[in-house]
């Protein structure tokens, strides 16, 4: 059964006057990875936020393995396996690298509140393995010299891959992320490609919202285009490449940004 | 008929002040996103200020009255500029908050320094005699105050909407950011607006002095039923403001001329959380909605401070080896009580940290956790025949059911609206302590209550108490310190900094928010218990309000989210008075002014900067022995 991981039906959302996403439908297949790419404002984030119920859809309705999300709390659909992560990295100041990556294995834990404390065996257990885990995942990125570093000093590149690694310990079946590679630069770039591409070959699906167009033509199975709130194009890296409106979209908003 | 008239007639009078209070709030709220709990203390300065001028210095009262609200303002100005403002664009809102609630204290321990204990009364600006109205007498007063209120309001009303400067101060509210790059100064009119709304409540409290009994602790009866009116009204609506202020003043009084005035205030408590179940934007929601998804800028979080490895280990046995050992240098009794209250006081503590220092939620009810705590086993112990632990037992779990019902209403809501509720959450405990006379023993407070007793094994002497406390505490740390460094600790941690992230990774928020406050509440019951026992004696003012901001600057100066370090603060405004006895009249004062100094300049308090230090000396070594950690 290689149903679609995610159908996104119709959805719609307006912000007072504005229609940020407008009638758009789209499949994500299951184990491929998916591109969300549009121009500044076209509503990629807000499909996110409607995905994960940050908000509620005014119309519309997004599947998940054939369950339908809505109503949902964000927590429930990331109990079931959708996780996301944020344009603005978010990662929880006050706390260490290692810490950080720690959280999003949250589900993962067995042993509750009340064991943690009495320092149980089971939950000694499940922290070393979480932490081993964690470190490996860190190794990845090349961020496991950092490891007891207080998150917010990392580097904007490091934290954006940082919450990457946080997303993949919740184990998620579908992983949502906001331009993972804005901010980083060229090396970390590639360390993102490689762990995408070990995402992909563990059998987890991926969506991604990404300007970066190398990145995107490089790992990408699928390309889904939205323009002003409403679903251009989608298909093939290739054949978007060549597709005139999605050209258009873009050269019409580049010649202002290309310098920037 | 006429009294039911005079009594609604007095509640829009009192309703007026409320109102006014109110105002200040939504002022300051609207530009700043911050509930700004000093607000109070301005109404009860304008008020002394007024009575010393009159009294003292023989001005005529009209001119005190003017001199007054003129220094409150500057005082205001000056607290906005040297503190308040500055700290804005630094600190999380939680930390405004407690800031704030330093503010009010450093105020309330000024107005103890200069005036004292004791109440004063200021004379009515015309004259005492009443007039008759109708068939409906009225003080003169009342006018005074009607008339100050309505010219706030059009006042208020026409720099807002009619004037530049007003249209300055929106802009600031509604988006920061683009007034900033219209080239308007958004510290200055910060700054404006939060001396403003001193000059507000200073004048609310001049006109309101001739019909209240002042003291130097009243300022956080206006903090209080102010907030409470800007709640019922909607925070941010200068309308929901006024009306929320009314209707307070005629419900309270209506309660209190016809039931008690117990009953008023539990009333207003009651009104509050209805209004935040029911619809927690107020009546008139200020219709400011911001983006949430987007992250405000960067606000610098105290780090949560952890020391690891053989060298915690070995200065923890170090600390408690230190601990058992103190007694031998045979302190004064006076010092070794103060030993066992600072004991007792870090029981409550480290539930404080866990609430506050880790999941991020201020609370200032703590102590009326103490208060439910220290009643029920007192009370269960001296009259029952129950025995001390099955008493303490009983508080917690009755503290915890209180904490459930108190979460139940604040889940949804964001810190500012929980800290609140605990507050006045607080304020009602204090309440039944005082009103319900023949359970409690009122204000004279309960005697005769036994000593603490496992068993046969009694401990009736502060050096026996002592050792249980030690005991007791090593426990504590050891079960928390497993929590803290484990998922539970992370959770918590993730939900003080950013709720959304949190629930994006699956955390149930309100689900960890309810357990760090049951935790806090459960500790703070058997501190009180244990306070109880201590000192066979237990009375409202042990355990009321200003015990609960005590217990945040100890937290705060000692650091947050440290566990052990609120210990350090403890000690420093335990023993310290003790030790010097003069500073005893300063300690308000001196609790406040820390409290404030360790939230704008130590984040992390002491144990944190001790720490660090330690860190960096440890880091500093590890790389000089083996270069190959880098760095
Ligand atoms: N909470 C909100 N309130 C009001 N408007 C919003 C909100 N969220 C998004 N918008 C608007 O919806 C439109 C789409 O925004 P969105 O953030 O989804 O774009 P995007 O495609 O992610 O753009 P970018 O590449 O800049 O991240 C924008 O015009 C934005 O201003
Ligand atoms: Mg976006």
């Amino acid at each position: 059964m290689s149903a679609a991981a995610l159908e996104v039906v119709d959805l719609c959302k307006t912000f007072g006057g504005l229609r940020a996403v407008d009638s758009v439908s789209f499949n994500v297949p299951s184990g491929s990875l998916t591109a969300l790419i549009g121009p500044n404002g076209a509503g990629k984030t807000t499909v996110f936020n409607l995905i994960t119920n940050f908000f509620r859809p005014d119309t519309g309705e997004v599947r998940y393995f054939g369950a339908s999300l809505t109503g949902l709390e964000p927590g429930r659909i990331a109990a079931l396996g959708l996780v996301r992560t944020f344009q603005s990295a978010r990662i929880f100041p006050g706390m260490t690298t290692l810490e950080n990556a720690l959280v999003g294995a949250h589900l993962q834990v067995r042993a509750g509140p009340l064991r943690q404390m009495f320092w149980s065996g089971q939950s000694r257990r499940e922290e070393r393995a979480l932490i081993r885990r964690a470190e490996a995942l860190l190794e990845l990125v090349g961020l496991s010299a950092e490891r007891q570093v207080p998150a917010t000093e990392l580097p904007m590149g490091a934290q954006k891959l940082l919450e990457v690694v946080r997303a993949l310990m919740a184990r998620p079946r579908l992983l949502l992320l906001d331009e993972p590679a804005a901010g980083l630069n060229d090396s970390e770039t590639a360390e993102l490609a490689a762990l995408l591409r070990a995402v992909r070959a563990n059998n987890i699906t991926v969506a991604v919202v990404e300007h970066n167009m190398s990145l995107v033509m490089g790992v990408a199975d699928q390309v889904v285009v939205l323009d002003a709130g409403k679903l251009l194009a989608s298909g093939t890296p290739a054949q978007m490449q060549s597709d005139a409106r999605v050209i258009e979209a873009y050269i019409g908003q580049d010649e202002g940004a290309a310098d920037a | 008929m006429d009294q039911f008239i005079q009594i609604v007639i007095g509640g829009l009078l009192q309703g007026s002040v409320f109102a006014i209070v109110a105002l200040g709030y939504s002022l300051v709220y609207r530009v700043t996103g911050i509930i700004n709990l000093s607000q109070g203390a301005f109404c009860i300065l304008g008020a002394l200020l007024t009575y010393s001028l009159d009294q003292t210095f023989g001005w005529p009262v009209a001119l005190a009255a003017v001199g007054a609200a003129a220094m409150t303002a500057l005082v205001g100005l000056a607290i906005g500029a040297a503190v308040f403002v500055p700290a804005l664009s630094r600190l999380p809102i939680s930390s405004m908050l407690i800031l704030s609630a330093g503010l009010l204290t450093l105020m309330e321990g000024l107005a103890l320094v200069v005036w004292g204990s004791q109440p004063y009364a200021l004379p009515s600006f015309s004259g005492e005699a009443p007039i008759e109205f109708f068939g409906v007498r009225m003080t003169t007063q009342g006018f005074w105050i009607a008339g100050t209120a309505a010219l706030i309001i059009f006042g208020l009303w026409y720099l807002l909407m009619k004037s530049a400067a007003g249209k300055a101060l929106r802009a600031c509210a509604e988006n920061p950011l683009a007034a900033r790059l219209m080239g308007i100064d958004v510290p200055r009119v910060t700054l404006a607006s939060f001396a403003l709304a001193a000059f507000i409540g200073g004048l609310g409290g001049i006109v309101v002095g001739p019909i209240t009994s002042l003291q130097f602790d009243t300022g956080r009866f206006f903090t209080i039923f102010g907030f409470i009116a800007v709640a019922i009204g909607g925070l941010g609506s200068f309308l929901g403001a006024v009306v929320g202020g009314l209707l307070l003043g005629v419900v309270l009084q209506l309660a209190a001329g016809y039931v008690s005035s117990l009953f008023a205030n539990s009333l207003a408590f009651g009104l509050l959380l209805v209004v935040l179940l029911w619809r927690p934007n107020g009546l008139f929601a200020s219709g400011l909605a911001r983006r949430t998804d987007v992250r405000e800028e960067q606000r610098i979080y105290p780090p949560i401070v952890r020391l690891q490895g053989r060298g915690a280990l070995i200065l923890g046995v170090v600390a408690v080896l230190a601990a058992i050992a103190l007694p031998a240098l045979e302190p004064s009794a006076s010092v070794m009580s103060s030993l066992v209250i600072t004991c007792i006081l870090f029981v409550a503590l480290l539930g404080l940290d866990i609430v506050m220092g880790y999941a991020g939620q201020v609370s200032l009810g703590q102590a009326g956790f103490m208060a439910i705590g220290g009643y029920a086993a007192a009370l269960l112990a001296t009259n029952y025949g129950w025995s001390p632990l099955a008493g303490c037992a009983a508080g917690m779990l009755l503290s915890v059911a209180c904490a459930a019902l108190l979460s139940l209403f604040t889940m949804r809501l964001r810190g500012n609206y929980l800290a609140l509720a605990t507050l006045a959450f607080g304020l009602l405990v204090d309440s039944f302590a005082v009103g319900l006379t023949e359970v409690t023993g009122g204000p004279s407070g309960l005697t005769g209550i036994p000593s603490f007793a496992l068993g046969p094994l009694v401990f009736d002497t502060s050096i026996k108490m002592y050792y249980l406390l030690i005991a007791l505490i090593v426990v504590l740390v050891l079960l928390l310190l497993g929590g803290v460094r484990s998922a539970f600790g992370r959770a918590l941690q993730a939900v003080r900094t950013d709720q959304t992230a949190a629930g994006a990774l699956g955390i149930n928020v309100a689900r960890y928010k309810l357990i760090a406050l049951c935790i806090s509440a459960a500790l703070a019951s058997l501190a009180g218990s244990l306070y109880a026992f201590y000192f066979h004696f237990l009375s409202p003012d042990m355990v009321g309000t200003p015990r609960s901001l005590e217990l945040l600057a100890m937290l705060v100066l000692g650091g947050e989210g440290t566990l052990l370090g609120p210990l350090l603060g403890a000690a420093l405004l335990t023993l310290l008075p003790t030790i010097i006895q003069p500073l005893a009249a300063y300690k308000t004062l001196a609790t406040g002014a820390l409290l404030v100094l360790a939230v704008r300049y130590l984040p992390g308090g002491i144990f944190g900067a001790a720490a660090e230090r330690l860190r960096r000396l440890f880091a500093a070594r590890g790389t000089s022995s083996s270069k190959a950690e880098g760095r």
